[in-house]
């Protein structure tokens, strides 16, 4: 059955995404659920939340709250909570429940605005897709929001967009991707939600390029191309040392990466860089933009289909977060290079 | 609002249980899932939240139907491989949680689980939640459905995390549906079951052995069942004994069920109300109980922290195995001082509160949900020790006991157990946090 998980655990999930995306910028965020998805985000799927915990609050809806649909207590509960806080803005981030009620994020984004006085951001995420979706919509939502202004362009200026614990399974990842830019000779770089904050954000205009590191970032580098005119390249110019130093290791011609697709991309360049007489495949649980793949890549719909995949791909190498070992038959968990995934397996690298 | 909210134990006593400030009211606010409250302020989150918890019957397997957000974290619980086994997961999409149309994937998922196992498990726990809440799903039916297709028992467990503050809140109704598939049998007046958790007690916990005193033979708890016929021995029991308020409604169901009447005890530091509680426990069951040793070691153990380390004061929280109000009353009454108890208020426990406000007026009381407590700084609170994990997080200069271990505290044993813990805290011997 394509929608049952029988080996491994769900992944995680859209509205994850948007509170990893939003996490850095001083705003109270507000996850519209009873409480068990905010446990799931701040307990599990956002690990910067046990060294730096912020403004993320659960609405604590109560089954009346959902049948009546009381945004108006939902907003109240808000407004009280930004008083008196130096929050910059609020945001409201969907899940299940209100996904069923039909609630109107617009809406709500208006009241809270009416009632703060300061900017709110909603994300209509409704806990059935992945992490990536929720991040792309946060990230975009957030630009909408908060560049609005044409500042000039500083020369040499880099913005990083779409990183994240999720993505990059490093907390620290927003400085390894900019130092790693700094070596490319970018000496003013910057990445958004993992070391730039709020302001970066407003003078989003200011950048001469942005660098696009997972397709959660694509739409809202679009967005800015579209505002300001500002250009964007995909790649990803930081990877986890202890995958790249495995590559080298790797036997064998036919070579599958998954991972999220621009991260895989990158693994791929490297592999075929080390290994020219190889063919390396990218495939992704998550969104596959189809103007960065290439023939033979693909999205991975279900537990049974990547299995199918692995065992009829005659890979000799499977590089991937090894916490899929688990969906594999013996003979293919042999293969597998490990390439963490903090939103497959939750599980951070290990840094030096 | 930049400052944690708190108030005295006075004040609180003073308004009544009728006029809880709303500052300490978890529905009149957002909720604040600080690092220190994750445990139980979800119930699937970590120890044992529903998921776990469904699993308690032995040979069990749980189909999580649910969206992906609400099982992601059972990867964290499935870090334990035994566990990871036992979890399948029959994800929703856009469409079903609007539909419903999920409903009948459930049966031939069912079956497709008990296949894919190496040994055919003893029942399928199906954990649904908030959206079959919202949808009114009829599970008891849909189980039924499923149970005649895969030829095995198909149980309901509700992780309708909406409900928290319900008639049956989640964590209750999974004790009844682990408790469900007893089956009628003949009574055996030597059996008793100790309902409440899903750990079991400590070894040392003296209620076993003054039951056996009493003539009981068998004394059964669901975590110490290795088999489901094991599990299934637990229907002969002569009377419940209930632990934790929250197995009070499975109680009520098996005594229905299977007229296996119930009693209640609560977990206690206080040993003249331990003492007290096990006398009328006898009563009860037509037994005198002899605690006179266990209670001697627990108050030699009271005494000997004291006296290596004096009139200490602590900090007290609610992520532990006690009432944080009870326990923090107990210390007060032994001489020890509380300045702060980060904790829950409710009709349940307040009656604590009255009896703290005439001893200990002053302590103030937080609530862990509260949303200022993103603006609680702990630097310059009065305690030089902390109980519960909470406290320690809120703490971490202090040293303290988490007090949350899987093997359940109770009574005389119980209480020796904290203070020779908290003597091993303040003598630097223990640093997990």
């Amino acid at each position: 059955m394509k929608s049952l998980l029988k080996h491994l655990s769900p992944f995680a999930p859209d509205q994850s995404g948007a509170v990893s995306a939003l996490f850095e910028f001083g705003g109270l965020i507000v996850i519209c659920d009873a409480g068990g998805c905010t446990g799931n985000i701040c307990g599990f799927d956002e690990p910067r939340w046990f060294t730096r915990p912020g403004a993320v609050f659960s609405a604590g809806l109560r089954d009346m709250d959902a049948i009546l649909g009381r945004d108006d207590r939902l907003v109240a509960k808000l407004q009280a909570a930004m008083q008196d806080s130096d929050l910059a803005f609020s945001a409201i981030v969907g899940t299940p429940v209100p996904a069923i009620i039909a609630t109107d994020f617009l809406a709500l984004k208006r009241m809270a605005e009416k009632r703060t006085g300061r900017p709110a951001i909603t994300v209509a995420t409704t806990g059935t897709h992945h992490y990536d979706r929720g991040a792309s919509a946060a990230w975009v939502e957030l630009f909408r929001t908060f560049a609005t202004e044409r500042v000039p362009v500083e020369s040499g200026a880099v913005g990083v967009l779409g990183a994240s614990p999720l993505d990059f399974s490093c907390v620290n990842a927003g400085t390894h991707l900019v130092h790693a830019l700094e070596k490319d000779g970018r000496r003013n770089a910057w990445c958004y939600g993992m070391g730039a904050g709020l302001d970066r954000v407003r003078e989003a205009a200011a950048a001469e390029c942005n660098i696009v590191v997972s397709p959660a970032g694509l739409a809202a580098a679009k967005h800015l191309k579209k505002t300001f005119g500002t250009p964007y390249e995909v790649r990803c110019p930081w990877l986890p040392a202890r995958t790249l130093d495995a590559l080298p290791r790797i036997a064998g011609r036919n070579i599958l990466v998954v991972h999220q697709q621009f991260a895989a991309n990158a693994v791929r360049e490297r592999i075929l860089s080390l290994h020219p007489e190889a063919r390396a495949t990218v495939a992704s649980w998550f969104m596959m933009e189809p103007d960065f793949m290439r023939e033979g890549d693909f999205q991975i719909p279900g537990e049974e289909a990547f299995i199918e995949a692995v065992t009829g791909g005659g890979y000799d190498a499977i590089v991937c977060d090894e916490r899929l070992r688990t969906a594999l038959p013996r003979p293919f968990r042999d293969i597998i290079v490990d390439f963490p995934h903090f939103a497959v397996s939750g599980r951070l690298i290990e840094e030096d | 609002m930049n400052r944690a909210y708190s108030i005295t134990a006075a004040e609180l006593a003073g308004r009544g249980v009728n006029d809880i400030p709303p500052e300490l009211l978890s529905s009149a606010n957002l909720v604040y899932s600080s690092p220190a409250t994750l445990a139980f302020n979800s119930p699937g989150a970590q120890g044992f939240g529903v998921k776990r918890a469904g699993l308690a019957v032995p040979g069990s397997v749980m189909l999580l139907v649910a969206p992906a957000c609400c099982g992601r974290n059972t990867a964290a619980l499935g870090c334990e491989a035994s566990l990871a086994e036992r979890f399948f997961y029959l994800m929703q999409d856009d469409t079903d949680i609007v539909t419903g149309r999920h409903l009948t994937r459930i049966p031939e998922a069912v079956k497709e689980v008990c296949d894919s196992c190496e040994v055919k498990p003893s029942a399928v726990m199906i954990c649904i939640t908030c959206v079959d809440a919202l949808l009114g799903t009829d599970m008891e039916r849909v189980c039924r459905k499923a149970s005649d297709f895969a030829g095995v028992p198909v149980v309901p467990c509700y992780m309708y995390a909406l409900t928290r503050e319900g008639r049956l809140p989640p964590m209750a109704s999974v004790r009844r549906s682990v408790y469900s598939l007893l089956e009628p049998k003949k009574k055996n007046p030597a059996a008793v079951n100790i309902l409440g958790f899903f750990s079991p007690l400590r070894d040392d916990c003296e209620l076993y052995t003054l039951l056996k005193s009493a003539g009981v033979r068998a004394i059964r708890e669901i975590s110490r069942c290795r088999t489901f016929e094991e599990y299934q021995m637990m229907a002969e029991a002569n009377f419940n004994l209930v632990l934790n308020q929250e197995a009070r409604y499975a109680a009520a169901d098996l005594e229905k069920r299977l007229g296996i009447p119930s009693i209640e005890l609560v977990r206690l530091h206080g040993t003249d109300r331990i003492s007290n509680q096990y006398k009328l426990l006898g009563q009860a069951v037509g037994a005198t109980f002899d605690d006179s040793e266990p209670r001697r070691q627990a108050e030699a153990a009271i005494e000997t922290f004291r006296a290596k380390h004096g009139r200490r004061t602590f900090a007290v929280g609610e992520w532990l195995n006690a009432d944080p109000f009870e326990l923090s009353l107990a210390l007060v009454r032994c001489g020890f001082a509380v300045s702060e108890i980060f904790g829950t208020v409710g009709g349940a426990n307040f009656v604590y509160v009255k009896r703290l406000a005439e001893l200990s007026p002053g302590t103030r009381i937080h609530s862990n949900l509260s949303p200022t407590m993103m603006y609680y700084r702990g630097r310059d609170a009065a305690c030089d020790a902390v109980i519960g994990r909470d406290a320690m997080y809120y703490h971490p200069d202090r040293p303290g006991v988490p007090w949350n271990d899987e093997r359940q505290p109770f009574g005389h044993a119980g209480v020796r157990a904290l203070f020779e813990a908290l003597s091993s805290a303040l003598d630097g011997k223990v640093a997990a946090r």
